[in-house]
């Protein structure tokens, strides 16, 4: 770094290396901890400047310069790594055992049955979820009681401001704390973890368990906005999902029946910052889940979901899961883990790409170490 | 009439920082030599009077009269500060190396110090400053005085009573009185008296 | 305290403000009505008659804009009534319209026109200079160039305009109406006016027919204005007003007018050079004395022309000279266009030295060049600039808070148009940068409501625009009906502070008294554009909650003009001045201070003049007497260290 970058590790850093840069995945990492940047439709603002030469926003954005070898080697089993997909203890097809929660989630009501389970359990006292309103727009919120947690089931595509909920109650609640995450935020939570700053020592002691979603990008809530008022006009809308890529279209469930939108036109309203994204399966957390694929195709998949356990911890839960029967198993295809391992590779490398097309210099990723290992395979891999 | 002004047109020049009654100041001493004969001239830059920013009125005494409302720079005879800083300001453009001060050394901060921004100086390095560009410089605290009498604006009927007593100007007690009598409502009439007193006894010369 | 400005008796001396000094003249000519808009350096003539208005049996107004105050002037004119007119430079372009049509039709009471103009543009937002306006609509301009001038020329405007039946305009200068000198009274007179308006003449009997503009009078009733014209000058040849002092056969010929005047003798005066310069003043400068000038001009083969503003004086003796070439000779001339003077901004004594000297080759007066340099070091050492500020407790800092927050949220590079008033400072730091565009009054306005149309060419920025009370009704109504009817995208936030705050609280037709202090009706401006059929919310910009959500709400509903007004008046508002509303106390172990959390968001950001920042202790702290308790550092602070406690 430069001298000039030595003295922007702060918000000026965050506005010119992130978000002028368009590399802001929105993950609200940055925000509640001052008051000058605010989350706002999905969009982190930076409200009044700040000049400080080093700031917390910058340390724990997941897009300024990362050291992804040191989180690996601090929050996992080095012997676990698999290059692809990150630390690997095992890969699982489930679903929640409850119906209820099924006929509410995305896929499987993995995700739901867990966070139940985990509150139920006392491995955490409370759990971020994502909440939306009835234009889409996501809003996150904290919840303690278990019975609320199927109430926020199913995918919000713009990004949730999951972690400012974070960084506010992390500062004033006592109990333990679980994070349903994206892969950007996941990664946020890991720089938090493994680097806090002293005064944040204890908040982050609070943060027990990341609950990771798969995630291949999310959409732009402005833009979807209007793509979905283009599409439906008035019409009540019930839900929406993203077909896996063969059926290349959006699925709207409206009170009259299901609006297809072509895949091209959504792909319109995808965040920019998600094409500079180097994390498909969210490998920063104890356990992350995404929707199935199996030979029996997608009206049978859309109701289940692969899960990835990465650490002991979540390696405990679901466990505890499958004795309490909170979770129904069945066996996974003998393909999807190289399946897994080359849709993730494919992200990587659109990502190295797409930011070395931005700075123009082959080996300049912004906030990627270009000597990282995982960068390396990657490299290797395109020959 | 008998010319006792020390040079004429004697320049004078109250400076301070909006809010700090500089006008009253200059129109109370314009008005007391108006009444002993003399034609005065005064230019005022208040156009940001009541928003924290720097204020001078220019008096220009004189048994003849004509003189234009601005100042030539360099023809200050005496500078009355109302505030330290501002001071040197108006030193640095109207000020020679004749020219006597007479200063209140209550600095009044700018939103820049108060934003942390800029740094007022030492009062030491103020003063020496405001020496090192005068011939006689004369320093007191009216903020502290006129604070006593309820007011911090008191301070520029002090700096009044001060300038009276470097003898520089004709500014009987009687004269203020009478000039005062027509300038502020009648129950303010006492405590402006006792400000130009104080003042008077502020400067030993 | 009674002002002696309004003592009745005569020959007695006093010191007075120019402004002061041509409220006595106007006085002195027995004027009847007057009328005016607030601006800087103009309003204390309309605040001093104000305050003699029953005394004096005057009617006084503050009219809603300067068009309107003229055409209440004109209707005193035309009701055989001595009218005076007050505006500064930028008033005469709002008035021009109505102005140009009285000029060509000509009054039958006095009417006296007074601007007070701005050179150096020390409280105005540019160097307007109305001079021309006269030589345009073709009407007599007068210009004082002392301060007994400024209450002779008053008193004798009035008369000129009686003897040639056409509106008068006297000219001042911030630099004479807010300067101050000896002035010799005259008498008051007694007058028992008796209004009334005639119309049974024919419409070319100017004193007793009804007054048209009609396409088919116009051509007679120029040559009328013509023969009005020919009848100043004649008047203006024998003016004591343009005096000149000087050798019989000077060096060089210095023409100059209003406060030039006084720069030029003292710079004559500080150069020795009375035996060898010759200084023409001209109190008429429009329609020049032309045999005046000849004689002069004949005598000089150097003539230096001194004046502030536009070259209008320089021009119009070129003209002449050219014409009178013949008896005058070939001239060399000086002034701005030549860059003996500088081309803009006010002039002074030093200037018209180095201008004197440049031409004449006389030495420099001795310049003390080790004691500037030495001043010059001691202030790059330590004397800063004092930044302008709102005053702690003003609404706008608030309100600009606010506005900054939500234009920042909302994402979409919005702006905020302005416009002038106090609330000019929002494109300054203390107003956060907001606005980005300031030019007239209620020009933000319309341009927001230009700016709020182009969605077709693809601009998808939010547009605000922000105007004062008294600016809601000078100005920006029209324009609000503009952006209402052609349905611009756009939010109007009106910053409602209860007066004319800037140029000292005159009030406006939603105060509840007029100039004279008599009880008045409130025009309510939230009901004017409810009768728009626009939406429209009132807040408190002191409630920063309620008020960003509004903020905020109006930016997402995009299409038709939405307008917030926030009310809470000025803090040196007679309601709110001395009178705090809340007691401010600090728990200092709770400032975090520059430490990342929040880094003084207070002190660094927000920058209300009551709060001092202890650099000793790294504390925030409350000036006791600066502070106005408005308690909006309380709602901004993000850990509580600022607590507000309601007084009563
Ligand atoms: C933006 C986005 C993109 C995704 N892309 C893919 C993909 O490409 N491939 C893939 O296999 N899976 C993807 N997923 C994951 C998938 O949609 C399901 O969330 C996942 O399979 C879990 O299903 P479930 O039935 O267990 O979830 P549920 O039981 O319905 O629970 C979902 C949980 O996630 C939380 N949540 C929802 N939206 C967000 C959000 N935006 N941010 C944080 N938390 C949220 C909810 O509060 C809820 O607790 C994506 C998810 C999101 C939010
Ligand atoms: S921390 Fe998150 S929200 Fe903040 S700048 Fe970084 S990516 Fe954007
Ligand atoms: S309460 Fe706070 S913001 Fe208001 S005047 Fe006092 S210090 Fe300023």
């Amino acid at each position: 770094m430069d001298k000039d970058d030595k003295n922007q590790q702060g918000q000026q850093g965050i506005n010119t290396k992130v978000l002028k840069q368009g590399l802001c995945t929105g993950c609200c990492a940055c925000v509640n901890l001052c008051p000058s940047i605010e989350y706002y439709k999905d969009k982190t603002i930076l409200v009044h400047d700040c000049n400080l030469e080093k700031g917390r926003c910058f340390t724990y954005c997941p897009r300024t310069p990362t050291d992804f070898e040191m989180l690996r080697c601090a929050l996992f089993n080095p012997g676990d790594m698999v290059l692809e997909i990150g630390a690997f203890k095992g890969l699982y097809m489930t679903r929640a055992a409850d119906e209820n929660i099924r006929a509410g989630a995305q896929h499987g009501g993995t995700v739901t049955a867990l966070i139940q389970l985990a509150l139920d359990q006392g491995f955490i006292d409370e759990a971020i979820l994502a909440d939306q309103n009835d234009q889409f727009l996501p809003a996150a919120q904290s919840i303690v009681d278990k019975d609320e947690v199927s109430g926020k089931s199913g995918s919000k595509f713009a990004v949730s401001p999951t972690l400012s909920v974070f960084n506010r109650i992390s500062k004033t609640d006592t109990g333990k704390i679980g994070v349903v995450a994206t892969p950007c935020q996941a990664l946020a939570l890991a720089k938090m973890k493994v680097n806090p700053v002293p005064e944040d020592k204890m908040r982050m002691e609070k943060l027990r368990l990341v609950l990771g979603l798969f995630c291949g990008w999310a959409l732009d809530w402005r833009k979807l906005q209007k793509l979905l008022k283009e599409k439906t006009g008035d019409r009540k809308i019930k839900g929406i999902d993203i077909l896996p890529s063969k059926y290349a279209c959006m699925e709207v469930y409206t009170m009259d029946g299901t609006i297809e939108i072509p895949i091209e036109e959504v792909n319109t309203c995808v965040r920019d910052n998600c094409r500079y994204c180097f994390d498909m399966t969210c490998e920063f957390a104890d356990i992350s889940v995404g929707a199935a694929r199996s030979p029996e195709g997608w009206d049978v998949d859309r109701g289940w979901n692969q899960v990835i356990v990465r650490t002991d911890l979540g390696g405990q839960l679901l466990a505890l899961a499958r004795e309490k029967g909170v979770l129904e198993f069945k066996a996974v295809p003998d393909k999807n883990i190289e399946n897994l391992k080359k849709a993730s590779a494919g992200k990587k490398l659109t990502c190295l790409i797409n930011l070395s097309e931005k700075t123009g210099n082959p080996d300049d990723f912004i906030y990627i170490d270009p000597e990282d290992p995982v960068v390396r395979h990657i490299k290797k891999l395109r020959g | 009439m008998e010319n006792t002004l020390r040079c004429d047109p004697y320049n004078l020049i109250i400076a301070g920082v909006g809010g700090q009654g500089n006008v009253l100041a200059s129109r109370v001493l314009g008005d007391m030599m108006i009444h002993q004969g003399y034609t005065v001239t005064i230019g005022e830059t208040f156009g940001a009077s009541q928003r924290g920013g720097s204020v001078m009125s220019h008096l220009r005494i004189s048994a003849r009269g004509g003189f234009s409302p601005q100042m030539p720079k360099g023809k200050a005879n005496m500078v009355v500060a109302l505030e330290p800083m501002e001071a040197i300001r108006v030193l640095a453009v109207y000020g020679n190396p004749k020219v006597k001060v007479l200063c209140n050394t209550r600095p009044i901060q700018s939103v820049g110090v108060i934003c942390g921004e800029q740094i007022y100086p030492e009062k030491k390095q103020i003063i020496k400053w405001i020496e090192s560009l005068s011939a006689d410089a004369k320093f007191f605290d009216t903020t502290k005085a006129a604070l006593n009498l309820g007011n911090p604006v008191f301070g520029n009927i002090m700096a009044m009573g001060a300038l009276s007593s470097t003898g520089d100007l004709p500014m009987s007690l009687n004269v203020f009185e009478q000039v005062i009598l027509k300038k502020v409502p009648a129950h303010k009439v006492e405590i402006n008296l006792e400000a130009y007193k104080i003042g008077k006894g502020m400067v030993i010369a | 305290m009674s002002s002696i400005l309004f003592e009745n008796k005569k020959d007695f001396e006093a010191l007075l403000m120019g402004n002061d000094a041509i409220a006595r003249g106007a006085l002195e000519a027995g004027v009847n009505v007057v009328t005016g808009y607030p601006g800087t350096p103009s309003s204390e003539i309309v605040e001093q008659l104000a305050n003699v208005a029953g005394e004096r049996n005057l009617y006084v107004e503050w009219s809603v804009n300067e068009k309107v105050a003229l055409e209440v002037a004109a209707a005193g004119s035309y009701a055989n009534l001595k009218s005076l007119c007050v505006m500064k430079q930028v008033g005469v372009n709002v008035a021009a319209d109505s102005l140009l049509h009285i000029a060509e039709y000509g009054t039958r009471g006095p009417l006296v026109l007074v601007s007070c103009e701005d050179p150096g543009a020390l409280s105005s937002t540019n160097e307007g200079d109305s001079r021309p306006y006269a030589k345009m609509m073709e009407f007599p301009l007068l210009e004082p160039g002392d301060f007994q001038e400024a209450k002779d020329m008053a008193r004798w405007a009035f008369e000129l305009s009686c003897d040639i039946r056409n509106i008068v305009m006297l000219r001042s200068v911030t630099r004479l109406s807010h300067a101050s000198g000896n002035v010799i009274m005259g008498k008051l007179p007694k007058s028992i006016p008796e209004a009334i308006f005639e119309f049974s003449g024919t419409p070319m009997d100017q004193m007793k027919g009804a007054v048209l503009a009609f396409p088919t009078l116009v051509d007679s009733l120029r040559r009328r204005q013509h023969e009005k014209l020919s009848k100043a000058v004649a008047a203006f040849e024998e003016s004591p007003f343009n005096t000149y002092t000087g050798p019989q056969k000077p060096e060089l010929l210095i023409i100059t007018s209003s406060v030039c005047n006084l720069y030029t003798r003292e710079a004559l005066t500080i150069l020795n050079l009375w035996d060898r310069v010759g200084l023409l003043k001209l109190g008429t400068t429009w329609p020049l004395p032309s045999k005046l000038l000849e004689q002069h001009l004949s005598v000089c083969e150097k003539i230096f022309i001194v004046e502030e503003g536009t070259p209008f004086l320089e021009d119009n003796i070129k003209v002449m000279a050219a014409e009178k070439a013949k008896q005058v000779g070939i001239k060399t001339f000086f002034g701005r266009k030549d860059g003996t003077l500088p081309c803009v901004n006010e002039l002074n004594p030093d200037l018209l030295i180095k201008g004197i000297n440049h031409i004449l080759g006389t030495s420099v007066q001795p310049v003390l060049d080790d004691y500037s340099a030495e001043a010059a070091q001691i202030i790059a050492a330590g004397v800063f600039n004092r930044e302008l500020t709102f005053c702690p407790g003003c609404p706008h800092r608030a309100s600009f808070w606010l506005i900054h927050t939500a234009l920042k949220l909302d994402n979409r590079s919005g702006f905020l148009c302005g416009d002038i008033g106090c609330y000019g400072l929002g494109a300054g730091p203390c107003g956060f940068s907001t606005i980005k565009i300031l030019q007239a009054m209620g020009s933000g306005i319309g341009m927001a409501g230009g700016f709020g149309k182009f969605d077709r060419f693809g601009m998808s920025q939010s547009v605000m625009a922000v105007c004062g009370d008294s600016t809601f009704f000078h100005a920006a109504m029209p324009a609000l009906v503009n952006a209402v009817h052609n349905q611009s995208d756009m939010i109007l936030v009106v910053l409602d502070n209860s007066g004319t705050a800037m140029t000292g609280f005159q009030p406006h037709p939603g105060s509840p008294a007029g100039a004279m202090g008599s009880k008045l009706p409130m025009l309510d401006i939230e009901k004017l554009c409810r009768a728009m059929d626009v939406r429209v919310e009132v807040s408190d910009p002191f409630d920063l909650k309620a008020t960003r959500q509004i903020l905020l709400e109006f930016l997402e509903d995009k299409g038709n003009p939405r307008v917030l007004i926030l009310k809470q008046p000025c803090a040196l508002s007679p309601i709110r001045k001395g009178r705090k509303m809340y007691e401010m106390a600090i728990d200092a172990d709770r400032c975090l201070a520059d430490h990342c959390g929040c880094n003084r968001l207070c002190t660094r950001v927000f920058k209300c003049p009551g709060l001092i920042w202890d650099t000793i202790k790294n504390k925030i702290q409350i000036d006791e007497v600066l502070c106005a308790g408005c308690g909006v550092c309380a709602s901004i602070c993000p850990t509580g260290a600022i607590t507000a406690k309601k007084v009563r």
